[in-house]
């Protein structure tokens, strides 16, 4: 458009800072209409905001991720299919990474897209969904849509999964949802139950599909944990899904992937949206897959932040489920509403009603350092009011 | 990532050196001069390849829309990590830009998901799909995937939508793909004959629904010129579908919309979109909240600025001979008497893509994106070349 292109280059364009700087107000508008639409709880205005309830990665991506974004910035008017790298490469990098073909792989605008088209390939009113309770929710709302029949089974009493209760319900399942670590209760099950429960499942019913979602992999420090990638490579009717969204810092981007057997993926690449992976979510992909050393750095952080998160946590006597992740389940001994409520008034957002245990537990996802340091002074006031404190826990809430 | 560094490297303009600091987040001063630096033309996916194969806007979204995806990355890009919350901002700006109600619009990762929505809800095994042959295939491809018949209506002898023969196969359908102006062919039916089709439609075949695309929209310069989304919001049995890839010159990001009535708009939201954590990118919500908020006059200079190479273009091939069929859109579909594939080959040895094959039409008639003037000029140059030489198929 020739009167932004002379704008560009004569310099009538706002200053980069001015414009950051003029939307910044608009962006903070903009996200508390959004609240009271989505009946979020409210921020009171003026108070800062810290989001810790959609598990993301808080710094985002690194900038050697945010310079190719904006590197290309001048190819937005391109179809991804047009663009250098376009989507075939993302394939490319990612079978390079796993040493796999890239046949082994699908992509999808976010891992939700595969988990809606698995939902949608393999479940039918005969063949149900069999998931965890609580568990991510996205397959459940798709088979719901689909009048699909859904067995939700109920995680056991360490909050993990129940692998047995679900192995019994599969027989004649369409699909089972296995996520490994379990959001929101964080815990993990590792590499020998993972193998256990593919061969046990495959033996009472072997036309089932198994999809095993390791959106937070690499947040895991148990040592007895593996990817099941190389299972699902070996193994028919069985994948495994990942994101860019947790560890790598791009939710925003909208990129997941699935990896197995060509004849497992086939259903899904049919399913998928044409070229629904933006010229941008694209570069960045590429790009972070080429800086493991971010991940690694990511995952200590968060290690070391979420140490933090669970001793302050079972320092106010709350009892918490082994995270594996990068986020916190939490007993806070009241319904999650009334925790989520008192919290956002001083500015702490965090996670939604799980059932079946909205009545007492929270999902807490792990900011920085510097964010939790100010959640958990919150979380304090929050779970043990002032009149009851003594002063050597007011002395405590000042160190923090 | 080497490769991705260069690309950084040539889209700011500093040659292959490799001076750019890698903090840009952290230096303002100097990412401004960056920034500045970035022209907002398209680059083409190859060095000088002169991309004429996908209808795209050449120059890109302009500079307001770049600065919105820009300013979207949040402070330190910290806002790439967060999903975005902000697509029902974008449906409101949407609904006070076509002046309808946010319900009777929804949003799609490009139009391509609106189109795959609206043939799974509305077609099925006895309920035909009926679209023109040629058209824009997603509709049908997706149909022939599920298992729905497709019905084919060729088009009148000026490449025209051939509204008698379509209405006659509309009966019974469940969804008809009416694509106006139409892709590949370029020709667009007047908004009152369009009117007309719908009527007798509805009143024919009460139960079929039409989906009007109008992704070419802005680039119509007919005078029997309007859009339909006034009826689409008012007959559940029309519905319109629009896209940001076009003038608006956003294919990079994914986004389209439909506007409808609302109870389509609520069947189609329920099935496949919604504003949660879907596929939309954070970056193309608020580059389209921006794009959309734009003063009309905007689109309005790009409308003008195709229809200059436009005019440049077609006059190019008819005073050789080759009259395109009558284009209102960024692109033109022409006879050239020879396989599109023989001159795409040879067009692309030599620096210029064009696009695939659109049968039946695949032996005689090739499509034609209309790129910058400059580029348009480098390309028909090309194009004499090329068809200087005899067909070998001929």
């Amino acid at each position: 458009m020739p009167v932004s292109r002379r704008g560009f280059l004569s310099g009538r364009v706002l200053p980069f800072s001015g414009a950051l700087v003029a939307s910044r107000g608009m962006e903070a508008g903009e996200s508390g209409a959004m609240q009271d639409r989505a009946g979020r709880a409210n921020v009171p205005p003026g108070i800062p905001e810290i989001r810790i309830n959609s598990n993301e990665n808080p710094l985002g991506p690194g900038k050697t991720v945010l310079e190719a974004i904006v590197g290309k910035f001048p190819e937005a008017g391109r179809y991804p299919f047009n663009s250098t790298p376009n989507d075939g490469a993302l394939v490319s990098a990612l079978s390079s990474k796993y040493r796999i073909k890239s046949e082994n792989v699908v992509l999808g605008g976010g891992s939700q897209e595969i988990l809606k088209s698995a939902v949608r390939a393999f479940t039918s009113p005969s063949r149900g969904l069999v998931t965890g309770a609580p568990t991510f929710e996205n397959c459940v709302g798709t088979a719901k849509k689909l009048g699909h029949p859904i067995t939700e089974v109920k995680v056991d009493s360490a909050f993990r999964l129940d692998l047995d209760s679900m192995i019994a319900a599969s027989k004649g399942a369409g699909l089972i949802f296995f996520n490994n670590p379990n959001n929101p209760t964080a815990t993990v099950h590792g590499a020998r139950s993972v193998l256990d429960f593919v061969a046990r499942v495959r033996q009472i019913s072997p036309d089932t599909v198994i999809l095993i979602d390791e959106a937070y992999h690499d947040y895991v420090t148990d040592s007895s944990y593996e990817s099941a990638l190389p299972l699902a490579l070996d193994t028919p009717n069985l994948f495994v899904t990942r994101t860019f969204s947790k560890a790598y810092g791009l939710a925003g981007m909208r990129i997941g992937y699935a990896i197995g057997r060509a004849e497992t993926l086939t259903p899904l690449e049919k399913l998928r949206t044409p070229y629904g992976l933006s010229v941008f979510g694209i570069a960045a992909a590429i790009t972070a897959l080429h800086d493991p050393k971010h991940i690694a750095a990511e995952r200590a952080r968060n290690t070391s932040v979420r140490a933090y998160t669970l001793q302050a946590l079972m320092d106010l006597g709350c009892k918490t489920a082994d995270s594996q992740a990068n986020f916190v389940w939490v007993d806070v001994g009241k319904p999650a509403k009334e925790f989520r409520d008192a919290c956002a008034k001083e500015g702490i957002i965090v996670g939604r009603d799980f059932p079946p245990f909205e009545k007492t537990h929270v999902r807490i996802s792990i900011g920085t350092q510097d964010e939790m340091r100010k959640a958990v002074a919150v979380f304090r006031r929050v779970l043990r009011p002032v009149s009851t404190t003594t002063t050597g826990s007011r002395m405590e809430a000042s160190w923090h | 990532m080497a490769l991705t560094r260069r690309r950084f490297v040539q889209a700011a303009g500093l040659g292959a050196a490799g001076t750019i600091a890698t903090d840009w987040i952290g230096a303002r001063g100097r990412e401004h001069a960056l920034w500045s630096l970035v022209s907002p033309t398209l680059q083409a996916s190859e060095r000088d390849l002169i991309v004429l194969s996908s209808n795209e806007n050449p120059v890109g979204p302009g500079l307001r829309v770049l600065n919105a995806m820009r300013t979207a990355l949040g402070e330190g890009g910290r806002s790439a990590g967060r999903y975005s919350p902000s697509a029902r901002d974008l449906v409101d700006a949407i609904a006070r830009k076509q002046g309808v109600k946010p319900e009777n619009v929804v949003l799609g990762c490009g139009s391509t998901q609106i189109l795959r929505s609206a043939t799974h809800l509305f077609t099925a095994t006895d309920k035909p799909l009926v679209g023109t042959i040629p058209t824009y295939e997603e509709c049908a491809g997706y149909a022939e995937m599920m298992g729905r018949p497709v019905r084919a209506v060729p088009l009148d002898a000026s490449c025209k939508i051939d509204l008698d023969k379509l209405a006659e196969a509309s009966q019974g359908a469940g969804l008809v793909f009416y694509c106006n102006p139409n892709n590949p062919t370029a020709t667009y039916v007047g908004a009152r004959a369009t009117r007309d089709y719908f009527e007798r439609v509805n009143r024919t075949s009460p139960t079929t629904t039409i989906l009007v695309d109008e992704a070419y929209f802005d680039y119509v310069t007919d005078a029997d010129h309007e859009t339909h989304i006034p009826v689409a919001v008012d007959n559940p049995r029309v519905i319109v579908a629009r896209t940001f890839s076009k003038a608006y010159g956003m294919a990079g990001l994914r986004l389209g919309y439909a506007i409808g009535h609302k109870d389509t708009i609520k069947k189609m939201a329920d099935w496949d979109g919604g504003t949660g954590t879907g596929s939309l990118n954070v970056l193309a919500i608020h580059a389209a909240i921006a794009a959309i908020q734009q003063d009309a006059s905007v689109i309005a200079a790009e409308r003008a600025r195709n229809q200059a190479v436009r005019d440049f273009t077609m006059n190019w091939f008819t005073t050789r001979g080759m009259k395109p069929a009558d284009s209102q859109a960024n692109f033109m579909f022409v006879q050239l008497g020879r396989p599109a594939k023989e001159f795409r080959d040879a067009c692309r040895k030599r620096g210029v893509a064009v696009a695939r094959d659109f049968p039946p039409f695949e032996k005689t008639h090739c499509r034609l994106s209309f790129g910058t003037l400059d580029e348009m000029k480098r390309a028909v140059s090309v194009f004499g070349d090329v068809l200087a030489k005899r067909s070998t198929a001929a």
